[in-house]
């Protein structure tokens, strides 16, 4: 038998392509979805929980995850969705920087075909993000003011930490917290400053308050980073004793000292809660799902040191 | 030459700057009408909430002898078949409505026996400073889907909340006697089943002397 070796050589390439064709392909085909997790500010432990444990719950489900870190800037942002968009990703669970600022980088990826799960924080808009899963701030601080004034009494001065001025948060708990506060006129706001939801910033403002206002018997803060800031400068002051402190969060260095009698009390969110829900809400949207509820509150718990034993690790044990 | 060049580059500017105008002048009058075109009116909408959407609503309600009842069966029961929530919430609200006898009227609260024969403080309605977002959510009438940003949706608890501490609430003080029967209609928001549940604590709307 006479081979052709030619033929035969022919035959062993096209054999070698048609086998590297099909490794290709089912590698393709066996590589993960991806879903990105666009946080506000890596630089916050409230947020950090929020999206590692968001990520963990997406990679749980099957899917690539990355978290992109908008440092509380809508420029870097916008950068972000924009690499998600051209990146194919096929979800985003997203905690917004600015409430009006953030609407049209959902509005691209939505228009790219990307479901966007807002997380936290809301943008004002209710016909760009698939759904958006939001704290019930309000409720929560008009459960803190009805404590603040049971705690502190209905006469006196106080001050008011607010977060970041473009966040809608941030309005909510400071008009839950006065629904309550201001039916009571003996209960004089003789200071409110924005902290930026910053631990650093809310210690700085606190400083100055204190010196413009020695007689201050509480302090309502925006959110547990300030209200950590806020407690540091009245220990420095030797204040800690004599003014009441009141955060928002649910962070564990502030449930810690609600229980070591520093803190008088912060509303639980439940960050964990959310998160893992946002995924899920990404899962069965890429499985087919489509109809999610546009605004979904969840809501908050007051943690006193009555009731702390039953709270950690950013939620109820 | 240069001067020439001068020009054309300030013509190309001014021409530029007029097509592209880097300010426009509005005059306070037309941004203050403009600015209140487009800001949402909580007392405006709760307004017409309270005279219209509401009033249609009112046999939506769960009578509170059927709740009652229902919540001394089982109250696991009573709520899946009477109750309803919002979003993630543990917590729920009654839409309620029935007749009760006062056996009780304290600084904040009326109290009413409202089954049969009974003269325990069964239904507290509540008389104080109304907070939260009982009435808003209560209804199952308002959902926070239809509101872009949610301090508008806020801001209706707190002006349906006003509604009843100038309308209701006044005119129930002065029917509340001991021994009168009182028909009422409102919301029940339940967090804590131990401690909300027994008397059920009823943010009034509508109240009758019978």
């Amino acid at each position: 038998m006479k081979i052709n070796w030619l033929k035969l050589a022919f035959a062993a390439v096209l054999a070698m392509a048609a086998l590297r064709f099909t490794e290709t392909a089912t590698a393709q085909a066996a590589a993960k979805q991806k879903i990105a997790v666009v946080i506000s500010t890596m630089n916050n432990p409230w947020f950090v929980v929020l999206g590692e444990t968001a990520k963990a719950r997406a990679i749980e489900l099957g899917y690539d995850a990355t978290i992109f870190d908008s440092q509380n800037d809508t420029a870097k942002e916008a950068a972000h969705f924009e690499n998600l968009i051209a990146g194919g990703y096929k979800a985003v669970l997203f905690n917004p920087t600015d409430a009006n600022g953030s609407i049209a980088n959902v509005q691209k990826a939505k228009a790219a075909g990307i479901p966007v799960f807002c997380i936290d924080r809301e943008i004002n808009s209710t016909n760009a993000a698939t759904a958006q899963m939001l704290s019930d701030s309000y409720s929560g601080c008009v459960k803190l003011g009805q404590l603040f004034v049971k705690t502190v009494g209905k006469d006196g001065e106080y001050a008011e930490l607010l977060g970041l001025v473009g966040d809608n948060n941030t309005w909510n708990r400071s008009k839950g917290f006065h629904s309550v506060v201001d039916r009571f006129p003996g209960l004089k706001m003789v200071a409110q400053q924005s902290g930026e939801f910053d631990r650093a910033k809310g210690l700085e403002v606190m400083e100055s308050i204190l010196q413009a206002h020695p007689n201050i018997k509480g302090v309502f803060c925006g959110n547990d980073s300030m209200a950590m800031g806020a407690y540091q400068a009245l220990v420095t002051a030797g204040k800690a004793d004599v003014v009441k402190v009141f955060g928002f969060d649910g962070a564990d260095d502030v449930v810690k000292s609600i229980a070591d009698g520093k803190i008088v009390a912060t509303g639980m969110q439940f960050p964990k809660k959310m998160a893992q829900q946002s995924a899920e809400f990404a899962d069965q949207y890429i499985k087919g799902k489509r109809d999610f509820a546009q605004k979904i509150p969840v809501p908050v718990e007051i943690v006193t040191k009555e009731n702390v034993s039953k709270y950690g690790d950013y939620g109820k044990k | 030459m240069r001067f020439t060049r001068g020009i054309i580059a300030l013509v190309i500017t001014a021409g530029v700057c007029w097509r592209f105008p880097l300010f426009h002048v509005v005059t306070r009058k037309t941004a203050t009408a403009e600015n209140a075109a487009t800001t949402f009116n909580a007392r405006q909408f709760a307004e017409t909430f309270w005279t219209k959407q509401l009033p249609a609503s009112l046999d939506k309600t769960v009578k509170a002898a059927v709740l009652l009842s229902a919540i001394q069966s089982d109250v696991a029961t009573a709520k899946r078949n009477f109750s309803r929530s919002v979003g993630l919430s543990e917590g729920y609200f009654y839409f309620v409505s029935g007749t009760g006898r006062v056996v009780a009227v304290l600084d904040d609260e009326i109290s009413l026996a409202v089954t049969a024969g009974s003269t325990n403080a069964e239904v507290s309605l509540q008389t104080g400073l109304i907070f939260g977002n009982t009435l808003r959510d209560g209804t199952g009438l308002l959902n926070a889907s239809d509101y872009p940003n949610s301090q508008d949706f806020n801001d209706i608890a707190a002006a349906l909340n006003h509604i009843v501490e100038t309308r209701v609430l006044p005119k129930l003080r002065g029917q509340a006697k001991v021994g009168a029967n009182i028909s009422f209609v409102g919301c029940t928001e339940v967090d804590d089943e131990s401690a909300d549940l027994k008397p059920l604590k009823v943010v009034p709307i509508q109240t009758e002397a019978e």
